[in-house]
């Protein structure tokens, strides 16, 4: 009935992935194929702006569905998780591929992909003031909601216990 | 609450005004424009999102996941169930079960329910915008009878918490399918008479054609979702490109339009309505019989997923990451308003102020759910 | 130091400013004298009869109970009915209805918006959100109850409130309104 039960082929996702392997090499740290339309890529963060570039251009990912941040306090890492998908082509709209990049926790610093897709700009921002992680080449990078709301520590970070715990 | 902050006179002599709308305002709502304008042109526009900011995001990471159901509907309320969709969707997948067809179809009835009684809400509010009282009476009048169908499905008016793991909170009541013959029928018919009075007449079309031009390159570029895409004149629909529950069997159009202005993004809507009115039908005569609800755990196993739902205002999308306890370990939750936040400067830049509110508020922005 | 404040500390060398502080004294009292009357005798109810119909609350709306809101003042419950017309300014509004949530960010601007508003001005906290925090109350940026900052005359409950019940409500502050003295509130 949905898309979870059909048998699935994986030909196009595993085609992005290859591409993306051949071209970089080394940079491509992880990349695995969660379910059917559902590929994630882990890249090295030096290359991020250069993959994201390909992805753009060549793979035809022109729309940033969203980007977020996560804590992984446990193993002293944090992630920044771009969602990107594609609205030209009608037959692979239904990819989002999952572009997740590995940040040490000590120093939380990043290249800014608003060049590549401008929709992110929002996304973070928000990042940005969640997770503390800046964003180089961000074009304002400042407070988009906690502005005159929280100006303690980055709240969503995992060792913040907000105040009326 | 409008300030006005003017600037010192440049060189040339000429001056600009900043000038602050909202956050008490007949119709900004909760959020904050801060505009800046030289003469009667807008030349800047910039909104101050924030006020209805909750936190949300860390609340997720603090409730089991049955109990997160109520905080995901809230920043949308009038819009609850699709909100609601997307987070079910995305723990269903983490959990590797899925509902049973007929909860399926029950969960795509709610959700083309609220998607009506979110667009006639935002039509009544646009009344509000251009001081058109009818235009604010009809459609919240007519609005009622729909919620009285969802009252009649889920119990509740507004704030359903009907969709759950594994399929939905209760089945389809006695009577509810004629109900929803009938009523559908006759919201069609009123929307006939709302063409007559609202959209072909010139106090309308006046101030809606030709203003908040958005083209077609920029919103795909800037990521707008929804209506105020297809105003745009992109046929981008998740319930078409990516179906889920119950709409891969439904027949339904994705209403486009091309002009991309006000009026444009406005009839987008009013299409979409119509459209959700067939599906209605469609779902309760093609209703399959069997279970509605299946055992679902109350756990989060250990992984990720990524849902997207359509819902009123775009596309939802809800990133969920498990640690294998009953509480999400991150919920990464994006609405369609939140999204739609980037494309409020350029609809507004350009025009007359006199034309802001028809400009933006024909982008639906729903600052609550924006700011989650 | 202001003009005033000047002309305050030297009484004796200006009879106008002496003669001014008389008449103030004189019509503060004759101002007592006109509360007494008018609290004791039936112009009370002619006055609290006005205000009881004519509660227009001012535009703000602080979270998602103005979905309800606006279903209320809409066609089928209509509190137009009760003398509530949702389109007033600021400066003419009598009533603040708190729809939900409020923010650590709104919560300012609701003061300064509750401040700017004339007396009489009457409170109605709508929602669990605002009475006490609700769903959010564990949350970093919400103030737990908008009573912490603003004297509230009603509380209703619900998360949202049905339409019906912020009807019971504004009808519950019409009979607080019918019973209350003329020059109480300020």
């Amino acid at each position: 009935m949905t898309t979870l039960t059909n048998i699935p082929s994986l030909e196009r996702e595993d085609h992005i992935l290859d591409q993306l392997k051949e071209k970089f090499g080394d940079a491509i740290k992880e990349s695995r194929i969660s379910r059917r339309s559902r590929p994630e890529v882990t890249i090295a963060m030096e290359k991020m702006l250069e993959v994201s570039r390909f992805l753009r251009d060549e793979l035809g990912f022109d729309r940033a569905n969203g980007a977020g941040g996560a804590d992984y306090l446990r193993d002293q890492k944090m992630e920044v998780i771009y969602h990107v998908s594609n609205l030209t082509r009608k037959e692979t709209r239904d990819i989002v591929l999952s572009v997740k990049e590995i940040i040490p926790r000590s120093s939380p610093k990043v290249n800014s992909l608003v060049s590549i897709w401008p929709s992110v700009e929002n996304f973070e921002r928000e990042t940005y003031e969640m997770y503390g992680i800046t964003f180089d080449g961000h074009p304002h990078l400042e407070k988009l909601f906690l502005i005159d709301n929280w100006d303690g520590p980055p709240p969503l970070r995992k060792d913040v216990r907000i105040p009326t715990d | 609450m409008t300030s006005v902050v003017s600037s010192e006179p440049s060189e040339s002599g000429s001056q600009t005004l900043t000038i602050s709308v909202g956050p008490q305002h007949s119709g900004s709502g909760h959020m904050r424009l801060i505009i800046e304008m030289d003469g009667d042109i807008i030349i800047r526009a910039s909104p101050d999102p924030g006020y209805v900011h909750r936190g949300t995001e860390k609340i997720y990471e603090l409730r089991n996941i049955i109990k997160n159901i109520p905080v995901i509907e809230r920043p949308a309320i009038i819009d609850a169930s699709n909100l609601n969709h997307a987070y079910i969707r995305a723990v269903e997948e983490l959990q590797g079960i899925e509902a049973p067809p007929r909860a399926q179809y029950l969960r795509c009835l709610l959700n083309e329910m609220n998607r009506i009684t979110s667009h006639l809400y935002w039509l009544s509010i646009f009344g509000v915008f251009l001081g058109h009282t009818t235009m604010f009476m009809w459609p919240l009048g007519d609005r009622e009878l729909i919620v009285d169908l969802q009252e009649k499905l889920t119990g509740a008016r507004i704030t359903h918490s009907y969709i759950v793991p594994g399929g939905v909170r209760r089945d389809l009541p006695q009577g509810m399918k004629e109900e929803a013959i009938k009523r559908t029928q006759y919201l069609e018919k009123r929307l006939e008479e709302y063409d007559k009075i609202f959209f072909e007449n010139p106090i309308f079309t006046a101030r809606a054609k030709g203003v908040g031009k958005l083209s077609r390159d920029e919103a795909v570029k800037l990521g707008a979702v929804g209506p105020a895409l297809r105003g745009s004149g992109v046929d981008y629909d998740v319930r078409k490109d990516e179906p889920y529950a119950a709409y891969p069997e439904l027949d339904f159009n994705v209403c486009t339009r091309q002009e991309g202005d006000s009026y444009a993004r406005s009839m987008a809507r009013i299409d979409e309505i119509r459209e959700s009115c067939k599906l209605i039908r469609q779902i309760v005569q093609k209703i399959p019989s069997g279970p509605f609800r299946r055992k679902a755990p109350i756990v989060v196993p250990r992984g990720e997923s990524y849902s997207r739902v359509e819902s009123a205002r775009g596309e939802c999308s809800v990133y969920l990451i498990g640690d294998g306890g009953d509480k999400p370990y991150r919920l990464r939750f994006i609405t369609g308003s939140y999204r739609n936040m980037a494309i409020i400067a350029p609809v507004l830049i350009g025009g007359h102020m006199a034309d802001m509110p028809t400009a933006w508020w024909s982008i639906d922005y729903w600052p609550v759910e924006a700011d989650r | 130091m202001s003009a005033s404040q000047k002309a305050r500390q030297q009484p004796d060398e200006d009879p106008i400013a002496m003669l001014a502080d008389g008449i103030n004294v004189w019509i503060g009292k004759l101002g007592d004298i006109v509360h007494t009357i008018v609290d004791r005798t039936p112009i009370r109810h002619v006055i609290n009869w006005g205000r009881i119909y004519s509660l227009w609350p001012v535009n703000i709306t602080t979270a998602c109970c103005s979905a309800e809101f606006g279903a209320a003042s809409g066609a089928r419950h209509d509190l137009e009915r009760f003398g509530v017309l949702p389109l007033g300014s600021l400066r003419q509004s009598d009533l603040m209805v708190v729809e939900g949530t409020v923010t650590n960010k709104m919560a300012k601007r609701l003061k300064m918006i509750y401040d700017q508003m004339a007396v009489p001005r009457y409170v109605i906290a709508m929602g669990d959100c605002s009475i006490s925090g609700g769903l959010f109350h564990d949350s970093y940026s919400i103030v737990n109850g908008v009573h912490e900052f603003l004297p509230v005359d009603v509380y209703v409950p619900g998360c949202p409130p049905r339409p019906e019940a912020l009807e019971q409500g504004i009808i519950m502050l019409q009979e607080k309104i019918r019973s209350s003295k003329v020059y109480e509130h300020t």
